[in-house]
């Protein structure tokens, strides 16, 4: 039995407008590796901030080494023995391996005056042989494959004497030979007793690397289970709850004779979208389905004019439309609900009524004028109806959940009275509640009349909402499934069928 | 939080937004009547008129760049264009050109400079500091080019065209009883502008494309459009500030006007506009231009040289800005409720049964047992107010206790890391 080297013990946490973790309990063994599973927004990653120190806990305590633990800041926790390797690589491509490691801290001769880089690199080098890597210390970091800088940025965290390492997704860009060469170090590092935190997404990881599994739903510890006895499909039954994946939907609500109302074809636009032709029917909800990369943002975009069209024409409602900017798109009745609100979609330090109002100015004003009253009452009305929870109209929006916020978005577009809404990833980090809600809005819409694309990464997300499910890979259409033939495998083969297969295909 | 109470929301309304509005005026009073204490003859009417006919120019430049500023853009070049739309007014004056036209070639100037700003930065995508700087100095230069780098008078009081300087300063028939006419004229500007901003289409683009420009074009707002058009104001209201100055002094020099353009800015700041865009108001900005111009006049009165003002200026652009985001910090903060305040919201909760008691009493004509309310009444203020404090005192001494023990527990564990890690390179060396 290996002795417990860190207890996270009613871990409490509150932003503005959101409630990042409840009373967590985190446990970790000597020379243990723990996975941390959990949706976005889970606050897995609030959790592991809280342990390093970037965010100061509200309330609960924190021992390690059976010592009272109280984390200042990044560099404290490292100096501590804690230390953390983000999903983003934070290194300078343009130093060398051995400087980046010791970058801070660098080996010296003549009292400090100098630089000792020969002394540097034969550092680096023994590291290297301890950690089993083979990666020469002197090349510029830039130069190498990701996953060696991945494994580079290792070598730096465990040069630190370390006892816990973070770990945040770090296999999300690696290809099956390096997450092999990382598990490998990673057990050796376990052996020699250093405890490990493992962030994943991927399920499938998790029984080959992790000894316990920890899930995260809303901000709560729902349960620490051994590895060896839970399946996959467990571990996603305590991530998701019962609230949102309950059935996929079974059989196409809308009718197969609605009234098209787009249409596009053969559009061409940025690297990745290729000739991509599809139509949408009135009332329908139409799925589109692919990895990271595959095009599917960079379709949406361009068909509400965000990215230049390079060629293939766009029908609305059998009438052929130039779409040239997003106004275009608008004006013809397209709203876009972006997969990155903050960045793309609000304006967070206005408040809730002039982003309610923002798309629809030109229909609130008596000459120049912008009635008051009666943007104050149709945003009032939609607040109302989306069940937006928010103080006032005047609140700033900033404060405002991501739910609500996502609600914000799409009663934008409503006000717009737009019928052809695009939803690009919407229910990304926001709570299952808020999700269930977003769901149901959508159900109604499309009762309503109005007309659906929803981009997701999640397939279960996808069956459960869509009619029809077209599937993106490599900036391509590769398939079209209808509801009632569709399952998680089928998309899952057309989504990574490469290039050449589908120029085979067809 | 989500779910917040509207009483809370409306208090945090008020410290988001109320606060702005009562902070900076307050400050003008406080300065004026320091001034008016401390300084010689400065509760007089001329320096009244003094205070405002120093606004002017600065005024209107300032009401333009708080329109760029919100828009998430900066202008550098609208002190030099404001002097050299004047000196282009005054040279054309000069060569025989007829008042009027003149005045509005003034502001013709003015707007030509802010449609090449516009266009630069919402067409060719420029940054607007680098646009800005390039038609500062383009515009010095030219007004320099085109006055011949000769001043240029405008004519004086009593002759012909000297009808202009009553638009700013009325002095009546006979000299005596100075009426600031300009004050009125800034107002007018002043309301217009606040009218475009929060009640127009312009306006409301300008506070989005400032807050994020990517959700303003993704939202179907012309963005181009309106950033030019937020420039052309500018460009509008230097050449008003350059007609006001020409009223004001007469003889405009050449090569001018730079630095006017962060006294501008500086009026903004302190007026709470946000340098990041998407914060601002007309209000604000007109306020901080008073600041300014009580500074400049009140200085003097304390017997310190004018060049006093920009030290303090400087102060107080720095001070604004620290206090907004001590604000904004604390407007963003989450408060955990202690029990002190469970204990005061739960006594003031009692509080207000009592008074709604002694009200009903009251009014049904029981004097003797409202009086004795009332007696409850006081009793429970002085407990709330005695037990508050000291379960406040009791609480921030068990804060500061635990710091203590958390510190001490800090080196304690540091020492034993520093030991571990020894213990652990000597077993690895072994091991090697």
């Amino acid at each position: 039995m290996s002795r417990q080297i860190l207890s996270m013990r009613k871990i409490d946490k509150r932003f503005t407008g959101v409630h990042a973790l409840r009373q967590v309990d985190f446990d970790l063994d000597e020379g243990e590796i723990h996975a941390l599973v959990g949706e976005n927004g889970a606050g897995k990653s609030t959790l592991m901030k809280v342990l390093i120190g970037i965010v100061p806990r509200d309330t609960g305590e924190i021992r390690y080494l059976d010592h009272q633990f109280n984390p200042r800041n990044p560099k404290h926790a490292l100096e501590m023995g804690i230390g953390i390797i983000h999903q983003e690589l934070n290194m300078m491509d343009h130093l060398t391996v051995a400087q980046n490691i010791f970058i801070g801290r660098e080996s010296t001769q003549l009292g400090g005056m100098l630089l000792d880089k020969r002394g540097q690199t034969k550092r680096a080098e023994e590291l290297f042989k301890r950690l089993n890597m083979n990666i020469d210390p002197g090349e510029s970091l830039g130069r190498l494959t990701v996953g060696k800088q991945q494994m580079v940025e290792i070598a730096k965290a465990v040069s630190h004497s370390l006892r816990i390492l973070i770990l945040d997704e770090p296999t999300a860009a690696l290809t099956d030979v390096e997450i092999d060469e990382l598990f490998a170090i990673m057990r050796d590092l376990a052996s020699k007793g250093v405890g490990m935190i493992h962030i994943s997404h991927r399920l499938d990881e998790i029984h080959r690397i992790a000894d316990r599994v920890t899930v995260l739903r809303d901000g709560e510890r729902v349960d620490t289970k051994k590895t060896a006895e839970v399946t996959k499909q467990q571990i996603i039954n305590m991530m998701v709850g019962r609230v949102i994946y309950e059935q996929p939907k079974t059989k196409a609500t809308v009718a197969p004779d609605a009234p098209v109302v787009l249409r596009v074809n053969k559009l061409n636009a940025g690297k990745l979208v290729r000739d991509v032709s599809f139509t949408l029917r009135k009332g329908e909800i139409l799925g589109i389905a692919g990895l990271m990369g595959s095009g599917r943002t960079e379709t949406a975009r361009a068909i509400f004019g965000a990215d230049e069209i390079q060629s293939g024409s766009i029908e609305i409602r059998g009438r052929r439309i130039a779409i040239r900017s997003p106004e275009d798109a608008v004006a013809n009745g397209i709203g876009y609900l972006s997969e990155d609100r903050k960045r793309y979609g609000l304006a967070v330090n206005l408040s809730v009524r002039d982003n309610l109002a923002l798309a629809t100015y030109d229909r609130f004003q008596l000459g120049i004028l912008i009635q008051a009253r009666k943007v104050r009452q149709v945003t009032g009305d939609y607040v109302q109806r989306l069940n937006i929870r928010t103080p006032s109209l005047d609140q700033l929006l900033r404060n405002l959940s991501g739910g609500n916020q996502q609600k914000v978005v799409i009663a934008k577009w409503l006000i717009r009275n737009c019928d052809i809404l695009i939803f690009d990833e919407p229910t990304r980090g926001i709570d299952v509640g808020a999700k269930s809600e977003i769901y149901t809005l959508m159900n109604e819409l499309t009762r309503e009349g109005k007309s659906i694309i929803m981009i997701s990464s999640e397939l279960p997300e996808i069956l459960r909402m869509s009619d029809r499910i077209i599937v993106m890979c490599e900036g391509r259409l590769t398939g079209e499934l209808n509801i009632e033939e569709a399952s998680q495998e089928a998309i899952m083969e057309f989504a990574t069928m490469g290039h050449q297969q589908v120029l085979t295909r067809s | 939080m989500a779910d917040m109470s509207l009483e809370t929301g409306r208090m945090q309304r008020f410290r988001e937004r109320g606060l702005k509005w009562v902070l900076a005026p307050g400050a003008l009073v406080i300065l004026y009547l320091f001034f008016g204490i401390f300084g010689r003859n400065y509760f007089s009417y001329p320096t009244l008129v003094n205070i405002i006919d120093a606004a002017y120019y600065i005024g209107f430049i300032s009401i333009g760049v708080t329109f760029v500023i919100i828009s998430g853009g900066i202008d550098l070049s609208i002190g030099t264009v404001m002097m050299c739309s004047a000196i282009i007014g005054g040279t054309a004056l000069k060569h025989g050109f007829p008042m009027v036209p003149s005045l509005l070639l003034i502001i013709v100037v003015g707007l030509a400079f802010g449609f090449l700003n516009g266009v630069l930065v919402s067409r060719l995508k420029m940054p607007p500091f680098i646009v800005t700087l390039g038609t500062m100095m383009i515009s010095m230069g030219v007004g320099s080019i085109v006055s011949n780098v000769q001043s240029a008078t405008f004519p004086i009081r009593g002759t012909a065209g000297g009808w202009f300087k009553d638009i700013f300063l009325y002095l009546g028939s006979n000299g005596g009883g100075a009426i600031p006419t300009g004050a009125l004229l800034l107002a007018f500007v002043a309301v217009l502008c606040h009218l475009l901003l929060s009640n127009t289409k312009l306006g409301r683009y300008t506070y989005a494309i400032g807050s994020n420009i990517e959700a303003a074009r993704l939202s179907g707002v012309d963005v181009k459009k309106w950033q030019l058009l937020v420039y052309v104001i500018a460009g509008g209201t230097a050449g008003i500030g350059g007609i006001s100055y020409a009223a004001i002094y007469t003889t405009v020099l050449p090569a001018q006007g730079q630095g006017f353009e962060l006294y501008a800015i500086a009026a903004a700041v302190i007026g709470g506009t946000s340098l990041a865009g998407g914060i601002g108001t007309i209000w604000g900005t007109i306020i901080g231009v008073f600041i300014m111009s009580v500074l400049a006049t009140g200085l003097p009165a304390l017997n310190l040289e004018a060049h006093y003002q920009t030290f303090f200026t400087g102060l107080i652009v720095i001070g604004a800005v620290l206090l907004d985001m001590y604000r904004n910090k604390k407007a963003a903060e989450v408060r955990i409720e202690t029990p002190a305040d469970a204990y005061k919201a739960s006594m003031l909760e009692k509080i207000a049964a009592l008074k709604q008691e002694a009200a009903v009493r009251a009014a049904a004509g029981d004097a003797q047992q409202s009086a004795k309310i009332r007696e409850q009444l006081s009793a429970a203020h002085a407990e709330l107010k005695t037990t508050f404090a000291r379960m406040r005192t009791e609480e921030k001494a068990e804060k500061a206790r635990i710091r203590a023990e958390e510190k001490a527990a800090d080196h304690e564990f540091a020492e034993m890391v520093k030991r571990h890690e020894l213990a652990q390179q000597d077993k690895t060396e072994r091991h090697v």
